[in-house]
């Protein structure tokens, strides 16, 4: 029996803003797929794009990032940069043959729970679309 | 056309200097079509110094090899200059790795040499397979004189020259300190019509090639030891708590390795081409590098190794940066 | 020496016939280069290959092997692998390239014997191809051997223009040749295969001189020559990866939440990492005591302890190396150095 596709999502959340976002999506009980996996980190600056690169390898369909408003960033400038890196990154995996659209980015403030339900639904949506990340994943074959 | 003679008495001057430790060039090499990277401690050293179109080599990559085993007790360290042969392309490096804060200014003595263009060796192999007694290769105007075991022939240069030549913007080094010969102006603009028609492909079929090639990798790091960019202290690939790249060769770890070597040289890359060449397996590494240098160009406007003065790519950001793939 | 004689037009039909009892491995083009690769089709192999790209030495020792599998946790849990005993055959393997299994034969046999590489030797079928052709760096010539040597394979194949003269070498090289394509070989044919032997003997340009090596080399060993010679080197373990005679590996964990397995991998004396030791200290810490023990490694060590140069010749790692280290002229180069 083929068993429907759930896509396995990766969202990096930045503490300040698109974490608390999501808090006040569920505290406000907006309902939304629950295929996101959540890893706080301090900033969208922090993450690296091995990151993501890891989690695509490691079973990960997509992977979604979360930071502050331009502007909004409570280090002043890590979502800018991190904009930047990820840029590069897209384009790079778009290059090799990889669906840009899994690799996402949204802002998503401390009051918008509501975007944060809707921008997590799209991404589930569109990477389902996509079906399951087989170019690199790790066998695990010992 | 650059003179023996003077870029000779050049490293003479530069090595007899106080300050300096000693100076990196090219010599013959022993086999083959290349040239063989060589150091002059002393003025009598110099000698040996030569510049043909067989110096395919950045030698920019030797100040941040340096071997710096621990020091004994009252031991100072040593820290005169590195005197340095560079061509138009490898000095970007250096003004790089100063932008980068890996090196200081007065470090180096740069010796500048206007170059119009190196041969690919590869290519030349395939031209004269087998082995061969005597090869030089000379520079005869707009041409390579190639004599292989006493026959010379002549080449066109674009029939030789590797792709970096064919579109080289800065043939004239950056920066330098003594320039050997007259400055030539850079004509050439990079060329992204390759790196376009590959963008057009369909997803499944860049894919295919990139699996293909990834596979083939060995994962000896090559690459990266031949990149005079990647003098990261400890790389990525050998942290092993976490370790976030595998040691075993697989198509996925291979990947992982390969995406994340390109991504660490964007808006770092200059371009050298020494990954693909030195690559034992023929990736054609260049042709993620170039599509990163072709992306930033177009979306940050910025070019690497060309200003030392200008901040990092991802270390910066302007407010109106592209976001149109933000939700 | 008593020969035979295999017509070219009967080819496919003998590696069809080891097809049938073996998986066979043979050089296959793919982009101008050749590699060693399983083979479905006798049409694929190229028979006038130059080198291959990559040593055949993976196919015994590979790159990435599993020793066992474990699961991690409190309770931990061994499985040892399961070790493939399927009869193989390398076709078209070089006579160097042959050698180099013979060299690398006691560090895997000898004191401890390493069931993985041991099991695969075992059921290894090696039918060499003489070189008619050497490859620009060749030098198996100075190691007193030929190009078109048997004495490391079952059989070999030397191609004498309509037909392949083949001698035999060892009990399994018997059991092939009695198939009926085989026709005993004339003293013609083999005083022709001596003359394409001579012939690919003499288009070897390069030598090295090993005349006592190892002893000049221990008089050298701190010699200031190693830095001259390490001073381009740029670690990049090339020459170690091309080698067909090197066989250092490192072996590493790796698992998951649930299951694991420790792995063997390739590994290369040229990187710091190779000696570095848990306090913090590395014994090698310069190029030149990696470049230096390299070096040491196959023209010292190796001598004395086994009584043989573990080099072959192939030229890999001249060809291979980015900065022109040429194994034939450092060691041509140390034994003249003065102590």
């Amino acid at each position: 029996m083929k068993e429907k596709f759930e896509p396995n999502i990766i969202g990096f959340l930045c503490n300040w803003c698109s974490y608390a976002g999501a808090d006040l999506a569920g505290t406000s009980r907006i309902q939304y797929p629950p295929n996101l996996k959540v890893i706080r980190v301090m900033c969208s600056g922090r993450v690296n794009p091995i990151f993501v690169i890891n989690a695509l390898q490691q079973g990960a369909d997509g992977v979604l990032i979360g930071g502050c408003h331009p502007g909004d960033c409570h280090y002043e400038r890590g979502n800018y940069l991190a904009r930047r890196r990820m840029a590069v990154l897209k384009n790079l995996l778009e290059y090799t043959g990889i669906d840009s659209n899994r690799v996402r980015m949204t802002w998503v403030s401390a009051a918008e729970g509501h975007k944060f339900a809707e921008v997590v639904k799209e991404v589930t949506e569109d990477i389902r679309k996509l079906g399951p990340m087989q170019h690199f994943r790790r066998e695990n074959k010992w | 056309m650059v003179d023996e003679k003077t870029l000779r008495d050049a490293v003479k001057k530069t090595v007899g200097r106080k300050d300096v430790k000693y100076v990196v060039g090219y010599d013959k090499g022993t086999t083959g079509f290349q040239a063989a990277p060589t150091f002059a401690y002393e003025e009598k050293d110099a000698e040996k110094f030569v510049f043909n179109p067989t110096c395919v080599n950045n030698l920019a990559v030797y100040p941040m090899l340096e071997d710096k085993p621990p020091l004994r007790k009252g031991e100072e360290p040593d820290t005169r200059k590195i005197g340095i042969v560079l061509k138009g392309c490898d000095s970007r490096a250096i003004v790089q790795i100063i932008q980068e804060k890996g090196l200081k200014r007065e470090d180096v003595v740069i010796i500048g040499i206007p170059c119009t263009g190196v041969i690919d060796p590869k290519k030349l192999k395939v031209k004269f397979p087998g082995q061969h007694k005597s090869v030089e290769v000379k520079y005869d105007n707009d041409k390579f004189a190639v004599t292989v075991d006493g026959k010379t022939q002549k080449f066109s240069k674009d029939e030789l020259m590797p792709e970096k030549c064919k579109e080289c913007e800065y043939p004239t080094p950056i920066i330098h300190d003594i320039l050997i010969g007259k400055e030539i102006k850079g004509v050439k603009k990079p060329d992204y019509k390759e790196i376009e028609g590959f963008e057009k492909k369909s997803l499944d079929d860049k894919w295919k090639n990139w699996e293909k090639e990834f596979d083939k990798c060995i994962r000896c790091y090559a690459c990266r030891q031949a990149c005079p960019m990647c003098y990261c202290k400890e790389c990525m690939v050998e942290i092993l708590d976490p370790q976030w790249v595998r040691r075993s060769v697989n198509l996925s770890e291979n990947t992982a390795w390969n995406l994340l070597r390109a991504f660490h040289l964007a808006g770092r890359c200059i371009s050298c081409g020494e990954c693909e060449r030195s690559c034992p397996m023929d990736i054609p590494l260049m042709k993620l590098n170039k599509k990163i240098t072709k992306d930033i160009h177009e979306m940050f406007d910025y070019k690497a190794g060309v200003d030392a003065e200008a901040k990092p790519l991802l270390a910066m950001f302007k407010p109106d940066d592209p976001e149109e793939f933000i939700l | 020496m008593s020969g035979y004689i295999l017509s070219k037009d009967n080819l496919p039909k003998f590696i069809t016939e080891i097809m049938g009892k073996n998986k066979v491995f043979a050089p296959v083009e793919v982009n101008d280069e050749t590699y060693f690769k399983e083979i479905k089709n006798p049409k694929d192999i190229n028979m006038k290959y130059d080198n291959s790209k990559l040593p055949p030495k993976s196919l015994l020792f590979c790159q990435t092997e599993t020793l066992f599998k474990f699961t991690p946790g409190t309770k931990v849990k061994i499985q040892p692998p399961d070790i493939n005993n399927s009869k193989k055959a390398i076709f078209g393997i070089r006579p160097c390239d042959a050698k180099s299994f013979f060299i690398i034969d006691p560090v895997f046999k000898e004191d401890f014997e390493d069931p993985f590489y041991v099991t695969r030797r075992d059921n290894m079928l090696l039918v060499g191809l003489s070189c008619t052709n050497p490859y620009p760096n060749c030098f198996c010539t100075s190691f007193n051997d030929s190009p078109a040597s048997s004495k490391h394979v079952d059989i070999l194949l030397t191609d004498i223009g309509e037909k392949y003269f083949v001698e035999v070498n060892s009990e399994k090289g018997k059991k092939i040749v009695k198939s009926s394509l085989f026709k005993p070989a004339t003293k013609a044919d083999e005083t022709k295969k001596k003359e394409v032997e001579k012939k690919a003997v003499n288009s070897i340009t390069r030598f090295q001189k090993i005349d006592k090596i190892d002893e000049k080399l221990d008089k050298i060993f701190e010699n200031h020559f190693w830095k001259e010679i390490a001073d381009k080197c740029l670690r990049c373990g090339t020459c170690t990866y091309l080698c067909p005679t090197c066989h250092c590996f490192d072996i590493q964990d790796e698992s998951t939440m649930i299951e694991g397995g420790r792995v063997r991998i390739w590994d290369t004396c040229m990187i710091p990492e190779y000696t570095l030791q848990a306090s913090g200290y590395n014994p090698r810490p310069t190029r030149a005591n990696r470049v230096r023990n390299r070096v040491y490694h196959k023209y010292n060590y190796y001598p004395k302890n086994l009584d043989v140069i573990a080099c072959v010749g192939c030229g890999r790692c001249i060809e291979g190396c980015p900065v022109n280290i040429d194994i034939i002229d450092v060691v041509t180069r140390a034994g003249e150095v003065k102590p």
